[in-house]
Order: C-alpha cells, then structure tokens, then sequence
C-alpha cells in the first residue's frame, strides 16, 4: 500500500512536470525557444529510426560505463591505502583537494587540448568523479569500528575472514554512496564533455549538431534520452545492491543449520 | 594466571607499582575498582594486547594460547547472523565444518537462543546480543576468560539472568577467569575470590568466597557482609 502511494505521487508530479512543459510551450508559442511535449516525443521515435541511434547512444553509454568502473577501481584501492597509511593520505590530499575544486569546464577543455575527443569525455569523468568516491572509501576505513577489529584479532579470524565479514560489510554504505553519487556525476561530464569536443559518436555530439541546427525538439529528445539513461543506471545500480544483500542473506540462511 | 611485579604507568600517572596477584588455575577471579585504577589495563596484559612496563604475566600451560573475551559491549558482526557470529570464531580451531556447527549450536543452545539462530543483532534486544558474545566466548577454545564488565550495560534482572547463564557455561567447561567489574554483588556472585584495586603496590583487598557459587544468594548474610567488606575498602583510602 505504502509502495502504491509512492508511485501513484511519482507518477503525479510527472504529470504536473509535463504540464508544466506543455503550459510554457503554449505560452512561449515557439517551436525554437521551448517545443512542446508532443513534437519532442515524435523527434524522439524519429531519433531511434535513425541509423547511428544505436552507435551514438552505445558511445556515450560505453564511455560513461569505462569511466565509471575506473573510477571504482582506483577510488577502491587508493582510499584503502589512503585510509590506512596517513602519510599516503596526506601525499594525495593536495590532487585530490584541486581535483574537487577545478571547475568542469576547465577539465574538459584542458583535456581537449590533451587528447583526442574520444577520450576527453572518459578523461574527465574520471578526474570528477574520482575524488568524490576516493573520499567516501578514504573516510569508510577511517571509520572502521577498532572494537569489532580487536575483538576480530581476539576471536582468532583470519585475514580473510576479517576482511569477508567485517572490512567489506563496514565500507559497503561508504563505497556505496561513493558510487552512486559517481555514477550521477559520470552521466552529466561524459555529455557535457562531448557537447564540447564533438567526437564522431556519442548523445552529446548530437545534442551539439542539434543546437547548432537550432533543432530544440531535437536537444531536448537527447536529453529526455540521457535522463532516461541515468534513470536506467541508478535502477541497474540498485538491482545489483538488492540481488548482492539478497545472495548474502541467502547465502547467510544456508550457512545456519536445521535444528528442527 | 599469575602477574609477577608487575608496572604500568601511562605518563606520569602509575597505575601498577610492582604489583602481583595470582589466580588460581580454573577459578573465578573478581576485581572491583573505581575508574582508572587499572582494570582493564590488567585485562589487556593478560591479553596480550598491552605489555607492562617491567614485570611479567606467567601463565601455565594450559592457560597459554588463544583468549575468550567478553567485552563491555557485545562487539557483534552486524552483518553477520547469530549463528555465524559465534560459529565464525571457531574457523581457527575446528577445520570441521560440522563440528564446528555443533560447537556453535551447543552454546547459542545453553544460553537460550536456538530459535534466533538466523536473526541478525539489529534485530536483537540488548540482553540476546549480550547472549550471543557469552556464547561466542565459551565457544571459542580457549583456557583463559576475560571479562570487562559484561553486564553493566543491562537492567537489572536481565544482568541477573545473564550471570547465571553465564554461571552455567561457566560450570560445564570451567576456565581460569578474570572478571572486571564495577559492581561489588556482581563480583561476590561469580568471583571464588575478590580483589578490589586501588593501590598500584598491591591488592587494597583480597579475599576468598568461602560459599559455592551455586548456593550464593544476593541477600545472604555473608555476601553482604562481604559486600560492605568491599565497599568499605573502595570507598576508604
């Protein structure tokens, strides 16, 4: 029931979204300032009819995807290190420190200036979303009960042991909200960055022809595309978050015997 | 578990000053104190886990090897069922899976847990965590028990309830004991001697319950004659 009533509200203030669209359009009247709903919806079916639809969406979703994993890895290991080393911390705190301060549009294009335009997108990614999850695995292992790690020691567990059932279980949340405000973050530059340096392929590029062309049912299908992408990915997110503490819980319920 | 002239100073404070005591093999030792005087640290060099400045702890060998500690707080894997919180700390010892599995089922069994094998701590009352870190400790092999104050955090009777759990798991597989604690009724109810610190040089009181431990009754004459005993000696300088 309560799951009910939070789709029904979801699915309200959607609505009064759209309206809200559809309203400025009829007002504006202008097809170049703010298309309405409709004419945006059939230059979305349209979009997909068209033949690199598929290339451009696999580009930019290929590229936000490698940015992201990379982003996990080095954020993973690093904030481990950091974490249990001060001196490494305090090594990697100044890049770290310019890395959260250095606007993205400074990035990107210094990355343009750097590499192809391919790879500016997965570049920048990477530098924004780094030290954002470097940061959440950094604090999770400074956070790490010293009690349950003496009480670990005193109990006899092995090192693999220790880092299966208590390392992993205290840095989940962290490494979590890590990667999920990462992955927010990867969507948005991996765009912008190819709005900006126009590579062959990729939602971004199209959305810079498209404004060129001054086609603004045109940018504004892409965007509902992207949304629709980060939407997928924060579900996807969340589907593996749910099947992993569901294995667990599985894998936890077979471990305790029948003593019925 | 004898401790043989034993110092410990943190900075300028001393909290052990060629200080011995000894309890004896298979027994219960209690030790009263007010705050700072020592308590844990003694816990934590029969631990291991802090040496004394100068002084030893000489074990025997039977009491060598792995400890059983019992914490203040249940000190839980949250993520971890009840079952594995106790059956994790047997991995060392039993290579069994199965043996393993019966080990941890006899104890969660004795301290009255069997149905809550598959809940998780956060789904525990306070008393049942505590349950499960005594059934953790008692299974887990070892000869030595060190117990930092176990039941202050618990009302009343459900301290009560767990001594005498804790009196019974005790009783099947007696091991040599230290038991910190705060409160004097405590300490005469499992301790088969009771020392109350205080002095760094030496014990401010040492003295041996003559009353089994099953036949103890807090409201019993010479409990709390040796309760005001203790009281007295915490309370005097």
């Amino acid at each position: 029931m309560k799951r009910m009533k939070r789709n029904l509200v979801l699915f309200a203030s959607s609505l009064l979204l759209l309206l809200l669209w559809q309203m400025g359009a009829v007002i504006l009247d202008s097809q170049i300032l703010l298309p309405g709903v409709g004419p945006v919806l059939s230059a979305l079916l349209s979009l997909t009819k068209e033949a690199p639809f598929t290339l451009n969406l696999f580009s930019t979703v290929l590229r936000a995807f490698e940015s992201f994993i990379i982003i996990v890895l080095s954020a993973t290991m690093l904030g481990i290190a950091a974490g249990r080393n001060s001196w490494f911390s305090l090594m990697l705190k100044p890049f770290v420190v310019v890395l959260k301060a250095v606007p993205v549009m400074s990035i990107i294009l210094l990355a343009f200036i750097w590499f192809s335009s391919g790879t500016v997108p997965l570049f920048s990614a990477f530098l924004m979303g780094f030290p954002v999850m470097f940061v959440q695995i950094e604090q999770g292992v400074l956070h790490l009960d010293k009690n349950l790690d003496q009480m670990c020691d005193i109990y006899d567990f092995s090192p693999r042991m220790k880092i299966h059932h208590f390392i992993i279980p205290s840095l989940m949340p962290f490494f979590l909200t890590g990667a999920r405000t990462a992955l927010s973050m990867v969507w948005k530059v991996v765009i912008a960055a190819e709005v900006l340096t126009v590579p062959q392929y990729g939602v971004g590029s199209r959305m810079h022809l498209a404004q060129v062309q001054l086609e603004t049912e045109k940018v504004l299908s892409w965007t509902l595309l992207t949304i629709l992408l980060t939407a997928l990915g924060d579900l996807l997110f969340d589907a593996i978050v749910l099947l992993s503490v569901r294995v667990k819980k599985a894998k936890d319920a077979r471990r305790v015997p029948c003593v019925l | 578990m004898r401790f043989v002239e034993i110092t410990k100073r943190y900075g300028d404070n001393v909290v052990f000053d060629h200080f011995s005591l000894e309890i004896p093999h298979q027994t219960i030792l209690s030790v009263v104190g007010p705050s700072g005087e020592g308590k844990t640290t003694l816990l934590h060099m029969a631990a291991k886990l802090l040496e004394p400045d100068s002084g030893k702890v000489v074990k025997e060998l039977s009491e060598e090897g792995p400890v059983s500690y019992l914490f203040q707080e249940p000190r839980l894997l949250e993520k971890s069922n009840v079952f594995s919180n106790v059956e994790l700390a047997l991995h060392k010892a039993y290579e069994n899976k199965k043996e393993r599995s019966e080990i941890a089922l006899h104890y969660l069994d004795l301290v009255g847990l069997k149905e809550s094998l598959s809940l998780y701590p956060a789904q525990l009352s306070g008393g049942m965590r505590q349950r499960v870190a005594i059934a953790r400790s008692f299974a887990h092999p070892s000869n030595l028990m060190l117990l930092d104050e176990p039941f202050q955090s618990l009302d009343i009777r459900l301290r009560y309830d767990l001594i005498s759990s804790f009196e019974t798991l005790w009783k099947e597989a007696p091991k040599t004991t230290l038991f910190v604690t705060h409160d004097p009724k405590e300490a005469l109810l499992l301790g088969d001697s009771v020392c109350c610190l205080g002095n760094p040089e030496k014990p401010k009181l040492l003295v041996k319950i003559d009353i089994p431990r099953e036949a103890r009754n807090i409201s019993d004459a010479t409990l709390l004659s040796y309760e005001s005993q203790i009281v007295e000696s915490l309370v005097n300088d």
